[in-house]
């Protein structure tokens, strides 16, 4: 080795550290400082565990400072732990911790939107909704901190140098992270408990604020979290592997490329999540329910949960896109790993979940208009719809760069599939995913029309300028995407921004104008709610148990095209987990994490029940007072 | 309502096992930690040609662009043929080495400037053997264990301002090539345990204190720290680790100990 040893040809030795040696205890307080590294058994890893928590007490009792000192200055780079390593402990700790967070940030936006639905709409069953949901988030909030403070234990015994690197450049933001957390706290009480006491009258606006401001709270605290995850992805350019932590500004910290990204990525997650995970809860009751007015209730409330979800599913891969094209314009090689690299499989199984989702979320529409009089009028453009999807998914699925054996590629024929790798570039894939996105936005459409006759003059006209809108749509999009096999790399990608555009647009189009044509529109018969197969409830719950596997399936894809850094060229994992795993034994842990997730959430309904129980004789404050709309759209 | 339960139950643990079924069924590949390659002024050209292939498909993550004749120019079987022609003033080896530490000082016609400054992630060993390697791809190999015990800034015998940046081990803590006092102080955790002021309370001596010590004795110090141990800090004798003469190179060391001594 060209550098080590080289203070030795200088002629002075130094003594080795290692088990064997007298020094074993030695301090390490490099990540890099590999030589001579002790790994600590199981037991070690706990005794430290209980050692931090011990040393916490002392302080308080006055140890002298020097006593601390010398136990910090023991410090060993890495810890471990029994059966799961290290690594696992802090995957499941930060991935659970993390879809609670989701949850309570993505259902307080849910409700407060429900909140000013009913009080700008003067409805006030949209109000006893909204309240219902805030009710899930009390218990939702405990678990997301018991689990934020149990990943910090774990981090800080078990990478407790890379922590102390954290804290170190990111210590002021983390303060107040911590102190947002206790006023968001505060707020979600306030905005509970205060519900009914600020129900009428400038009070009830006050209480909306209120609702708002839990939704800023939120969002800052996850924006912080944000700065502290994207900085290891993509630290500032003048963060090098010599940078000192005290060094490193703050601000330059968190506002790294990949920051904002990530934030508005997380934020249109969680509303998708919520959305989920709302008309997860929703299913179950309507599955549970005990009379007509309880189904009906659970029924109205999960169509909403999946309105919102997959309305904000429709816009999340083009922030997906805007994520993506940072990574690359951050790094190159990083962009590559991630779509191309040992990556490259993980966006088939991502195309995959993203296509139960959209057939999902499109069966459970589909479903839901056997309930709609009127409906019956669109049923035969189904099996298209469904069509589209289907092709959808499949070439979105085609794998295409993949890193193959020689036995692989000799099979193939070649590095691609003869005929399916043509389907598996960029240009089949973007014109797919538009196109799905097209037809799932269609079928909210058709189904918001369904049981509506618009008044207006220009109702014939206006309808055919929608269908128009979504033909010009989609012939953009197949016009790009045949385009595109005949141009350049470089010029292929720019496609895929005017494909998003078009659909964009005239997604934006049908909306405005259908609400200009829907008017004092008259209604075909009402709604029956209450009347959906159990089948369609399942799709919820397939919805929300993809949408959360998917969650874990990011999270993977985002922190492991770190590979062995903990920040990206900056500070390397030296431990003896460093490698990034494969998809399956990463599948397997994100499995894990979800059951022990739904699991949970399934606690957290059940105490919610509970709370209901009491006042089960007066229910009908909660069901049968609380009717659902009538007409498709939810207006009453 | 049993019946619900365990309906639902199996349902979430059907879809559950379906999307790791599924996930484990495709081909697995796992993201290895890179060896690190270690190599002296004795490598023979066929030693560092073959370290560099390890790095070329591992390390160095260069498969994901070259060869696919898409992203970058394909290397395998030519690079070592039109090296010669890209920069007239840049002989094989320089201009290669200066693809790698330097990739936007010349970009090839026909490709964007995505190439990563590879001094971030490989060694300078690393970096020299990827030359090599790239080098025997339709040429001869003029990298020399020389090369390696060269400058770290500019391959040996060689215009060595062609080449703008060191070539660092990537995440190495003791500030390689470094010899910043302040900077090596911070990163290898000095700081931790010896205060900056005078009377400040601390594992060890405080740095002011030690500027009447001499410079064998610093040295000494760092070097075997077991040796001795400064009066009134008998209690935290064998805290100090001596895996230094490891992590540190000689003019590191030096800097430090003019550093502690006073400058002198």
């Amino acid at each position: 080795m060209s550098r080590l040893g080289a203070a030795r040809r200088s002629g002075i030795d130094g003594a080795e550290c290692g088990p064997g040696s007298p020094l074993s205890g030695c301090t390490h307080v490099q990540l890099e400082a590999t030589t001579g590294t002790r790994r600590l058994s199981g037991r070690d890893g706990v005794s430290r565990a209980a050692g931090i928590i011990g040393l916490s007490l002392l302080l308080l009792a006055g140890l002298p400072l020097e006593a601390l000192a010398q136990d910090a200055a023991r410090v060993q780079p890495y810890g471990d732990f029994p059966v799961i390593g290290a690594r696992g402990v802090i995957w499941i700790t930060a991935q659970v911790h993390l879809m609670f967070a989701a949850f309570v940030l993505g259902v307080p936006m849910f409700a407060v939107v429900v909140e000013a639905i009913g009080i700008f709409g003067g409805d006030r069953r949209y109000d006893k909704l909204a309240k219902e949901f805030t009710r899930l988030l009390l218990i939702a909030y405990s678990a997301t901190a018991i689990w934020g403070a149990m990943l910090t234990f774990a981090l800080s015994s078990l990478y407790p140098v890379f922590w102390a690197y954290l804290t170190q450049i990111f210590g002021p933001s983390m303060i107040l992270y911590a102190s947002l957390f206790i006023v968001e706290s505060f707020t979600l009480y306030l905005y509970y408990y205060g519900w009914d006491r600020w129900s009428a009258g400038r009070a009830k606006y006050g209480h909306f604020g209120l609702g708002v401001l839990l939704n800023v709270w939120g969002t800052i605290v996850m924006f912080i979290a944000n700065g502290w995850l994207t900085y290891m992805m993509s630290p500032p350019a003048e963060v090098t592997a010599d940078t000192a932590p005290a060094q490193v500004q703050l601000w330059s910290a968190i506002f790294n490329a990949t920051w904002m990204p990530i934030n508005i990525h997380r934020l249109l997650a969680n509303v998708v999540f919520g959305g989920a995970i709302v008309g997860m809860y929703a299913a179950y009751r309507f599955l549970a329910a005990r009379n007509d007015e309880e189904r009906a209730h659970y029924d109205w409330m999960g169509y909403i949960g999946n309105f919102i979800a997959i309305g904000a599913l429709i816009v999340l891969p083009f922030a997906g896109y805007y994520l993506g094209r940072e990574i690359y314009e951050f790094n190159q090689q990083m962009g590559i790993t991630m779509m191309g690299g040992f990556m490259s499989w993980l966006w088939i199984i991502q195309a995959f979940l993203i296509g139960v989702l959209f057939l999902a979320g499109n069966y459970y529409l589909w479903t839901g208009m056997g309930r709609i009089p009127g409906a019956e009028r669109f049923t035969p453009y189904i099996k298209y719809m469904l069509f589209v999807l289907v092709i959808g998914t499949i070439v979105w699925a085609t794998p295409h760069t993949m890193i193959a054996s020689r036995d692989e590629i000799a099979a193939m024929g070649g590095t691609h599939h003869p005929f399916l790798g043509v389907l598996g570039v960029m240009s089949a894939k973007n014109t797919a995913v538009n196109l799905m996105i097209l037809t799932t936005f269609l079928s909210f459409m058709l189904y918001r029309r369904a049981n509506k006759i618009p008044v207006v003059d220009w109702a014939k006209s206006g309808t055919i300028a929608q269908g128009a809108a979504l033909a010009v749509a989609a012939a953009v999009v197949l016009f790009y995407g045949v385009y595109g096999y005949f141009v350049t790399a470089i010029v292929r990608i720019g496609f895929s921004v005017y494909q998003v555009l078009a659909v964009l647009a005239a997604m934006v189009f049908v909306v405005v104008l259908d609400i200009l044509m829907l008017r004092g529109a008259k209604s075909r018969g009402e709604i029956r709610w209450g009347q959906m197969p159990a089948r369609s409830q399942y799709a919820l719950f397939i919805l929300a148990v993809t949408f959360t596997w998917l969650m874990g399936l990011m999270g993977f894809a985002r922190s492991g095209i770190r590979q062995h850094w903990h920040v990206y060229e900056v500070i390397r994992d030296t431990s003896s987990q460093a490698a990034t795993p494969a998809l399956g034994p990463a599948a397997t842990m994100i499995s894990v994490c979800v059951l022990i997730f739904l699991s949970l959430v399934a606690l957290i309904f059940w105490l919610g029940g509970l709370a209901e129980k009491p006042a089960h004789k007066d229910r009908d404050d909660l069901v049968t007072a609380v009717p659902a709309p009538v007409t498709a759209g939810g207006e009453a | 309502m049993w019946r619900t339960n365990l309906t639902v139950g199996l349902l979430v643990i059907g879809t559950l096992a379906v999307y790791t079924a599924v996930a484990n069924l495709i081909p697995q590949v796992e993201s290895a930690v890179p060896e690190e390659i270690v190599l002296g002024a004795d490598a023979r050209p066929d030693e560092l040609v073959a370290a560099g292939e390890q790095v070329f498909g591992g390390a160095g993550g260069c498969t994901a662009c070259h060869g696919l004749g898409t992203r970058a120019p394909d290397l395998l079987s030519v690079a070592g043929s039109v090296c010669t022609e890209r920069s007239p003033d840049l002989s094989c080896k320089e201009y290669l080495h200066q693809s790698l530490v330097d990739p936007n000082a010349y970009v090839v016609e026909g490709f964007q400037p995505i190439m990563p400054d590879m001094s971030r992630t490989l060694s300078s060993d690393e970096i020299w053997s990827l030359v090599a390697f790239l080098e025997a791809q339709g040429g001869e190999v003029t990298v020399t264990g020389a090369d390696l015990e060269s400058d770290d800034t500019a391959p040996a015998g060689g215009a060595g301002g062609a080449v703008s940046t060191a070539a660092a081990p990537a995440g190495a803590g003791a500030a390689v090539g470094a010899t910043d006092p302040a900077s090596l102080m911070q990163s290898l955790g000095c700081v931790a345990c010896h205060a900056a002021e005078a009377g400040a309370a601390g594992v060890g001596p405080a740095v002011p204190t030690m500027a009447d010590l001499e410079r064998d004795y610093i040295r000494r110090s760092i070097l075997e720290p077991a040796a001795d141990t400064a009066a009134g800090f008998e209690a935290f004798a064998g805290t100090m680790p001596a895996t230094f003469g490891e992590q540190l190179t000689a003019a590191q060391l030096e800097a430090l100990v003019d550093y502690l001594s006073g400058g002198d």
